[in-house]
C-alpha cells in the first residue's frame, strides 16, 4: 500500500496544479489512507483446516497458480483466503474433506503415504486430469468438484490479492487524472 | 403547541425527492424531507477508494467501518440511490412517451417530449451532464458538458458495430467534465458506483439539497421511516406518520401537500400499507391499479475478450466506467415485436477478475492466459423495454416483515411471448455486434434479469386505469403526488433517472403554482 498511496499523492499534487479552477477542497488528499483497515490479510486468525490439510491445500493452490516471474498463490496469501471461505461454508467443508482423503488414497497407489510426499511430477499427474475434467464441467464426481472448488477459490483469492492484482495483472486504476486520454491507435 | 404545517412534506431524498424538494425550497415553499436512512457524508463515509485485498473476504463493503446507511435491501441514506448510481443520463424521446402511437401496443404517457423538454434542459443545466451532440431523433441531445473520449475497447466495438450499420455514441452521464465553483471535474478514478467522494458525479443531496438548505426553506429529517399516510373525510392526506430508525419513537408531520418519492417499489409499498376505510386496498387505489403495470428494464449480459487487446499491456482504462453507448437501432426496423433495446457496455472496473476462474488449465500457462486476457476483458449488457401485463406487479408480502416490522414489497414479473421475442433478438444482435468486433465470447446470460424498477403507480388520463394524473397527482387524493419511476406508464429502454428528475422538477413547479393559487 505504501508505494501505491504515495504515487497517488504525487498525482494529486499534479492535479491540483493543473486544475486551477477547482476551488473545491479536494477530499481525496487528506482522506486517502483511511481505507487501510485494521484487519489486513496478513493477520493469521485461527485456522479452520488442520495443519496437514492446510499444507495440502496450500500446495494445490501453488500448483494451480505457481510462482513465475511474480509470486504464486502461497506468497499471495491465497491459502488464508481459502481457509476463511471454507470455514464459513459447510458444503465446502465436506467437499474438501472428501477430496483430501481421495488425494491421499491416490498417493498410496503411487507408493507414497500422503499427497505431499509425491514429487511435483506425480502431484501434477493426479491434478491435471482433474483440472481438465473440471474445466470441461463433464463430471459431477466428488474429486472433480473438489478440484473445481479449489481452482475457483485459488483464482478468486489470487487475483484479488495485492500480488495478483497489481504485480501480476498490472492493475493501474484508482488514480487521479486531469483528463482521460484519447486511444492512441484511434 | 400546535404542530407546524409545512407547505410540502416529501418522503424520500433521491433523484425524485431531492430534485423536487430543492426546486420547491428555491421557489419559496416551506419543505420538509423525511428520509428513512441516515445522513451520509459523501466525502468521508464510503469505501470509495478501497481495493479488495484490504479485506480478508475480498468483498468491499459500501460504507466505511461504523458508518451507517446504504446496506441491505433498501438504499437508505440522504441522496438515495443517486449516491451509488452509474450516472447514465438519457432523455426519453417522443417515441418513448408515445410508444402506443408508434407500435400500437402498451401505454402512452399523458405528456410528450415537447412538454418535458424544458425540464430536461433545466435539470441538465442544474446538475451537469456530459455527452456528445449526436443529432439522433430517438435519443434527443441535451445541454451537454464535453464528452469523455472513448476507450480503445469502445472504439473496437464501435468499428465492429459500424460494419452492421449500428451506431455507437459517447455515453451521456450526470458527471461533470469541467469543474464548477463547488465541484471538481471527474478525475477518472473508476469508483463511480462506490459513492463519488468528490461529487463530480451528481447525487441529489450534495448537488441539489445542500445548496437549497441555504434558502432556509428546506428541513431535512433523516432516520425517519414513513409507514402510514392516513386520510381525512375529504380524501386528503392529513398527516405523515413515521418512526425513528434508531430509537423507534413515533412521529407525525403535517403538510398541505405530500409527495412520495421512495424509489418505485417502496413508494408502491407505502401506498399499499396506507389502508383506511376510504381506501381499503391502499391509498389512492380506488381503481385497483396500484402495484400493477410493473415494467422493470429487462437485461441480458455478455462477458467477452476483445481479440485485438489480448496480450496487450495493462492500461489504466477504468475511466468513469462506461464511456460509450449503443442507442436503440431496432425501433424503426421491421421486426416481430414491439419496442426496442439499447446497450450499455464496459461498466465493470478492473479491480477484480472474477472471470479468471473460467479460464481453462492450471499452472504457468493458466497464469499467462489470465494475464493476457486481463486488458481484453469486457462486459456488454443490453437493456430492453417490457410491456405491462397482468402477471407483473408489486404487492406486499403477507408473511414476511422487514427488520422494522413493515411488510416487504414483492416484485413479480413475467415476460410475454412478445417480450421474449425482443429478448432473443436482442441477444442475437448483440452477439453479431460482438463477433463483428472480433470478440471471443466467454459467457452469455441464459435467463432474462431485471434492473431499474419502473411502474406500479402509473400516470394516465383515465382514473380507472391509472393512479396519477398528468401532473403526478393522485386521481383520488388531491394533495398527494408521487415522483419516481413508479409513475412511468412505459419504461423506454433508456435509463430512467434523468426522466425522474425532469418529472420531479416539473411537478415541483405545478405544486408551487397550486400553493400560490391556494388550490391545495
Amino acid at each position: 500500500m505504501a508505494s501505491y498511496s504515495s504515487d497517488r499523492r504525487q498525482v494529486l499534487k499534479l492535479f491540483g496544479a493543473i486544475s486551477a479552477t477547482c476551488t473545491y477542497p479536494f477530499a481525496g488528499d487528506d482522506l486517502y489512507g483511511q481505507t487501510a483497515h485494521e484487519h489486513g490479510p496478513a493477520q493469521t486468525p485461527n485456522r479452520f483446516l488442520n495443519e496437514a490439510d492446510y499444507k495440502t491445500v496450500s500446495r494445490i493452490a501453488d500448483l494451480i497458480i505457481p510462482p513465475t516471474d511474480t509470486p504464486g498463490a502461497i506468497q499471495a496469501g491465497v491459502p488464508e483466503y481459502i481457509d476463511l471461505v471454507i470455514s464459513r461454508e459447510s458444503q465446502h467443508q465436506a467437499v474438501v474433506a472428501d477430496g483430501l482423503r481421495w488425494l491421499d488414497a491416490q498417493a498410496k497407489t503411487l507408493g507414497g503415504s500422503h499427497f505431499l510426499e509425491l514429487d511435483e511430477h506425480a502431484q501434477l499427474g493426479i491434478l491435471e486430469p482433474l483440472c481438465e475434467a473440471a474445466d470441461a464441467d463433464k463430471s459431477q464426481a466428488r474429486n472433480i468438484q473438489f478440484f473445481a472448488l479449489l481452482k475457483r477459490l485459488t483464482s478468486d483469492g489470487y487475483y484479488t490479492s495485492k500480488i495478483g492484482l497489481i504485480d501480476e495483472l498490472g492493475y493501474k486504476g484508482n488514480t487521479v487524472r486531469a483528463s482521460f486520454p484519447e486511444c492512441p491507435e484511434h | 403547541m400546535q404542530q407546524k404545517i409545512y407547505d410540502v412534506v416529501v418522503v424520500g431524498s433521491g433523484a425524485g425527492g431531492g430534485t423536487l424538494s430543492s426546486r420547491l425550497a428555491n421557489l419559496g415553499a416551506d419543505v420538509l424531507v423525511l428520509e428513512g436512512g441516515p445522513q451520509v457524508n459523501t466525502h468521508t463515509d464510503f469505501n470509495t477508494h478501497a481495493l479488495p485485498f484490504e479485506f480478508p473476504t475480498r468483498h468491499i463493503p459500501t460504507m466505511r467501518p461504523g458508518k451507517p446507511g446504504f446496506d441491505g435491501e433498501r438504499s437508505r441514506g440522504l441522496g438515495g440511490k443517486t449516491m451509488l448510481w452509474n450516472a447514465v443520463a438519457l432523455r426519453f424521446s417522443q417515441r418513448d412517451f408515445k410508444g402506443r402511437q408508434h407500435d400500437g401496443v402498451g401505454e402512452d404517457w399523458p405528456v410528450d417530449y415537447a412538454e418535458m423538454k424544458p425540464y430536461y434542459d433545466r435539470v441538465e443545466r442544474e446538475v451537469g451532464v456530459c455527452g456528445n451532440l449526436d443529432h439522433l431523433e430517438d435519443l434527443p441531445d441535451g445541454i451537454f458538458l464535453p464528452p469523455v473520449p472513448m476507450k480503445c475497447s469502445d472504439i473496437a466495438i464501435q468499428k465492429g458495430a459500424a460494419k452492421l450499420g449500428v451506431k455507437v455514441i459517447h455515453v451521456r452521464k450526470a458527471t461533470i467534465t469541467r469543474a464548477q465553483p463547488t465541484r471538481p471535474a471527474c478525475h477518472f478514478c473508476g469508483n463511480c458506483m462506490s459513492g463519488c467522494d468528490v461529487v463530480a458525479k451528481y447525487n441529489s443531496y450534495d448537488v441539489q439539497m445542500v445548496p437549497a438548505l441555504k434558502t432556509g426553506n428546506l428541513t431535512l429529517r433523516g432516520n425517519s421511516i414513513v409507514y402510514d399516510l392516513p386520510v381525512n373525510d375529504e380524501a386528503r392526506v392529513k398527516e405523515v406518520r413515521y418512526f425513528d430508525r434508531e430509537t423507534r419513537s413515533e412521529g407525525v408531520a403535517r403538510g398541505r401537500v405530500v409527495v412520495v418519492a421512495c424509489a418505485c417499489a417502496q413508494s408502491v409499498a407505502l401506498l399499499l400499507m396506507s389502508k383506511s376505510s376510504r381506501f381499503p386496498n391502499g391509498l389512492a387505489n380506488s381503481s385497483g391499479e396500484l402495484g400493477r403495470n410493473f415494467i422493470p428494464h429487462i437485461t441480458a449480459g455478455f462477458e467477452l475478450f476483445l481479440e485485438d487487446m489480448i496480450g496487450k499491456p495493462s492500461e489504466n482504462d477504468e475511466g468513469f466506467l462506461d464511456h460509450a453507448y449503443v442507442p436503440s437501432f431496432m425501433h424503426d426496423k421491421k421486426r416481430d415485436y414491439a419496442r426496442s433495446f439499447g446497450v450499455q457496455f464496459g461498466y465493470h472496473n478492473r479491480r477484480a477478475a472474477g472471470w479468471a476462474r473460467s479460464i481453462k488449465g492450471m499452472g504457468k500457462s493458466y497464469k499467462e492466459s489470465v494475464k493476457a486476457r486481463y486488458p481484453a476483458y469486457q462486459t456488454f449488457s443490453p437493456y430492453q423495454e417490457m410491456l405491462p401485463n397482468a402477471e407483473s406487479y408489486i404487492d406486499l408480502d403477507p408473511d414476511h416483515v422487514d427488520e422494522y416490522g413493515l411488510p416487504r414489497a414483492r416484485r413479480h414479473w413475467k415476460l410475454s411471448e412478445m417480450d421474449m421475442r425482443l429478448h432473443n433478438d436482442m441477444k442475437k444482435r448483440c452477439r453479431e455486434i460482438l463477433e463483428a468486433s472480433r470478440a471471443q465470447i466467454l459467457s452469455m446470460s441464459v435467463d432474462p434479469t431485471t434492473n431499474h424498477e419502473i411502474g406500479g403507480c402509473r400516470m394516465g388520463t383515465d382514473p380507472r386505469r391509472s393512479i396519477l394524473d398528468a401532473t403526478c397527482r393522485a386521481h383520488d387524493v388531491p394533495n398527494l403526488y408521487v415522483v419516481d419511476a413508479s409513475a412511468f406508464p412505459s419504461s423506454s429502454e433508456k435509463n430512467p433517472t434523468l426522466t425522474i428528475m425532469a418529472l420531479a422538477s416539473r411537478t415541483a413547479d405545478l405544486i408551487a403554482d397550486r400553493l400560490q393559487k391556494r388550490e391545495v
